[in-house]
């Protein structure tokens, strides 16, 4: 037994390896990024033999580690609560079948949301599922729950969830870990089994059987539901119930109040399949849970649809105050309003910076630019974006727009910008699609070779896993050949006079040939190591001279690294920020921005 | 104890609470804390928050923290939504911090600045965890005071 200062996500990483998880995939998402790094340190730590490494996209992923389980390796996937959207397909499918080993899925939440485009709910989706979900609420428990579930999931052969949420998995606390892994030898087995024929109708079952399998679930549900007790807190007639990150508030306010005597508080560890309790002996019952009422609907409490919690937005630990008060429970002082902070740019030298500002440059502020998911969605900020929905969008965007625009005959430039890991992850179909009906917009690949926004997870360009063993690294441009794109060109954006070239020749060529066109933009991502070890290092002034203070620097190019001095209308560089890239020395209509020699 | 400590993205903040929070692990006490760095490499605001040796969660409540401890100035105002007794550095001490240690050590530097001024922790709490050239930098911090 041992005590680390970690993560929720560590703790996770921990809870699945001790379990004998010996094969995880995922695709990053903020806040789930950091399960599968650790994963791969302690087994590589530990000398562990095992495999976890990203996937291209979460159905790969779920795919990949359900396959792995149904071979008889305990398997894990992890992803953000959106990414679930994704491997949705053999999510609800893998609960019919089954598995032979340990399948359980991690997904986390974000309700807030902090860093994602919603607030939903992976435990509801669970429940759509019939797939039992775990729901810690503290570090202690991410770790505990994730064995709990690897062991839920061999025992009842089903896969089983695990919802963390940013609070659990970006928290950290001293955790009490038991660091013994396990070393056995990894058996395999799949048409060797040996009542195979029984089993084979599993695997590729019937509509029919599929009726069966559905059957079946429903008894292993049936009896999980059964087992599935609340944990009760206090004893007062006022009934609370909870589960997550929210629960831990409660017990803090409960405390910090004094209400041992008035309130009941329970706990759901696992919040899907509950069991139907009576609780004749409670005055009122209320549900308080984030995001989605799923408690509520099983145990038909108050809560969420009778309007005493709030219906968006996190249950913050103030928010949950606010819900004892509403309930008459407490009263407590009038809180100030937080004053808002200031929004993220790209970093200083950031690739995409150069890049967009071409764009912008050669298409004009009336081309309709469909943006993605990724670092550059900062290109709101200066213009260089209107859209963005999903991972993917952009391109299917571009298509259904630029098709609606032709319908009604108007002409109307579109541009597609989307990451080089989004477009592997979900660009290439509607890629695909445009090719096919010729459908003439330009898509922009920022290819950095990292995926950035995330933490800097490796990508498809990479010749080494994470594991050092050699890979075959795509080549964006082979895939974009292949498919059929005519007009593919490759720039350093830092080249911005290149830049500037090719984007004109698209625009020509879309015009001319009306079909889809690509430009790949490649550089490094400079908060990398290599990234910034490899970026040119210039030393950069504003002239004060020369400059007019028209603030095109700051609103049109933004970089954090150029103040405005509003005192004396100027802008100026600050030394601390500037990465020294020399990329602003084009962006001046003065050229009040040059280098030192 | 309830602690908040804001920062921008690249000041090493989370390093620094790690670095607290070990000390108060390392006398027996519970931590929790949560992190907040949403886009903190794009210089945005990066915010932890902590209770050392009570609760279960390491949220704080608005107007409820013993202390911030706030590393970015212009952060001010909203340091204050979390607590009055607020814990900046002085100008002198961040220029001598930039000064007489690497760029890497300078948070490592105001630790130790911290931790002599604000006399809620013991130097020897630091020394203990700290490696050699981390333990230099806080000292050069500490005794500068
Ligand atoms: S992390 Fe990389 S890609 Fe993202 S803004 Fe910074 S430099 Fe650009
Ligand atoms: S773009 Fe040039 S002239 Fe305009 S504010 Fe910036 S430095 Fe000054
Ligand atoms: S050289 Fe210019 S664009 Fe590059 S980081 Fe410095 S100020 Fe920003």
């Amino acid at each position: 037994m041992q005590k680390l200062y970690i993560s929720g996500n560590e703790a996770i990483a921990y809870g699945l390896i001790e379990s004998g998880i010996k094969f995880i995939s995922g695709y990053p998402g903020t806040p789930s990024s950091e399960i599968i790094p650790s994963a791969q340190k302690i087994v590589k730590e530990r000398g562990i033999k095992a495999f976890i490494d990203w996937a291209v996209n979460e159905k790969v992923a779920y795919e990949s580690a359900y396959a792995a389980s149904l071979c008889g390796i305990k398997a894990a996937v992890t992803m953000k609560q959106v990414g679930l959207n994704v491997a949705m397909d053999p999510f609800m499918n893998s609960a019919y079948v089954g598995t032979d080993s340990a399948m359980v899925l991690i997904s986390v939440d974000d309700p807030g949301p902090h860093s994602s485009q919603t607030e939903q709910d992976s435990r509801f989706f669970a429940m759509g599922a019939k797939i039992p979900v775990f729901d810690p609420s503290t570090i202690q428990e991410a770790y505990e729950f994730a064995k709990k579930a690897v062991e839920l999931s061999e025992k009842y052969s089903i896969p089983v969830m695990l919802r963390s949420s940013t609070r659990v998995s970006h928290g950290r606390a001293d955790v009490k870990i038991v660091g013994s892994m396990p070393v056995d030898s990894i058996k395999v087995q799949f048409k060797t089994l040996k009542d195979w024929e029984k089993k084979l109708w599993r695997y590729a079952a019937t509509p029919r059987q599929r009726l069966m399998l559905h059957n079946k679930l429903n008894k292993i549900i049936s009896e999980i539901e059964s087992l599935n007790e609340l944990k009760f807190f206090f004893h007062g007639p006022l009934l609370l119930i909870s589960s997550g990150a929210v629960f831990s508030y409660l017990y803090e306010l409960i405390e910090e109040y004094g209400l041992h005597e008035k309130v009941t508080l329970a706990k759901a560890d696992m919040p899907y399949p509950l069991k139907n309790f009576d609780f004749p002996k409670f005055q009122r019952i209320i549900t308080i849970e984030e995001s989605t009422p799923v408690i509520e609907l099983q145990l038909c409490t108050e809560g969420r649809r009778n309007g005493i919690v709030p219906k968006e937005g996190e249950l913050t630990i103030e928010v949950c105050e606010d819900i004892l008060e509403k309930i008459g429970l407490i009263k407590r002082e009038k809180r100030g309003s937080s004053p808002p902070l200031k929004r993220p740019s790209l970093c200083p030298g950031c690739g995409h910076r150069i890049a967009l500002y071409a764009v912008k440059k050669v298409f004009g502020k009336k081309a309709i630019y469909n943006g993605d998911i990724g670092c550059y969605t900062l290109a709101l900020n200066f213009h260089v974006t209107d859209t963005v929905l999903c991972m993917g969008a952009s391109v299917s965007f571009a298509f259904g727009m630029k098709k609606a625009f032709s319908l009604a005959e108007k002409q109307q430039d579109f541009v597609a910008i989307i990451g080089d890991s989004t477009f592997f992850h979900s660009g290439i179909p509607p890629l695909i699609d445009s090719v096919h009906y010729r459908v003439p917009f330009l898509t922009i690949i920022l290819d950095n070779k990292s995926v950035a926004m995330t933490g800097n997870q490796k990508t498809l360009s990479d010749n080494k896993s994470s594991f050092g063993e050699t890979t075959a690294p795509i080549y964006i441009e082979d895939v974009v050949k292949g498919i059929g794109v005519k007009f593919v060109e490759t720039v350093d954006p830092y080249n911005f006079e290149d830049s500037i070239k090719t984007l004109k020749e698209a625009k020509k060529y879309l015009k001319e040939k009306a079909e889809p066109a690509v430009i790949i933009f490649r550089h490094l991502c400079i908060n990398t190591k290599e990234g910034l070890e490899l970026n040119p290092k210039y030393s950069v002034k504003i002239s004060k001279e020369l400059c007019k203070g028209c603030k095109v620097c700051v609103l049109e190019f933004e970089c954090p690294a150029i103040e405005f001095k509003d005192e004396e209308k100027k802008a100026k560089i600050n030394d601390t920020l500037c990465i020294g890239c020399g990329c602003c020395i084009h962006i001046c209509p003065t050229k009040a921005i040059v280098l030192v020699e | 104890m309830k602690i908040v400590i804001l920062g921008k993205g690249g000041q090493g903040v989370i390093f620094f609470s790690r670095i607290i929070a070990q000390a108060a692990i390392n006398r027996g006490l519970s931590v929790y804390s949560t992190e907040i760095k949403g886009m903190a490499k794009k210089g945005g605001t990066v915010e932890i928050q902590m209770k050392i040796g009570q609760g279960m969660c390491g949220l704080v409540k608005k107007g409820s923290a013993d202390l911030v401890i706030l590393l970015s100035d212009d952060l001010i105002d909203y340091a204050k939504t979390f607590g009055n007794n607020v814990f900046t550095f002085k100008k002198e001490e961040i220029q001598a911090a930039l000064e007489r240690v690497s760029m890497r050590f300078v948070n490592i530097f105001l630790l130790g600045v911290f931790v002599k001024r604000a006399k809620f922790f013991e130097m020897e709490d630091f020394i203990k965890i700290l490696d050699e050239e981390n333990r230099e930098s806080f000292l050069k911090g500490y005794e500068y005071v």
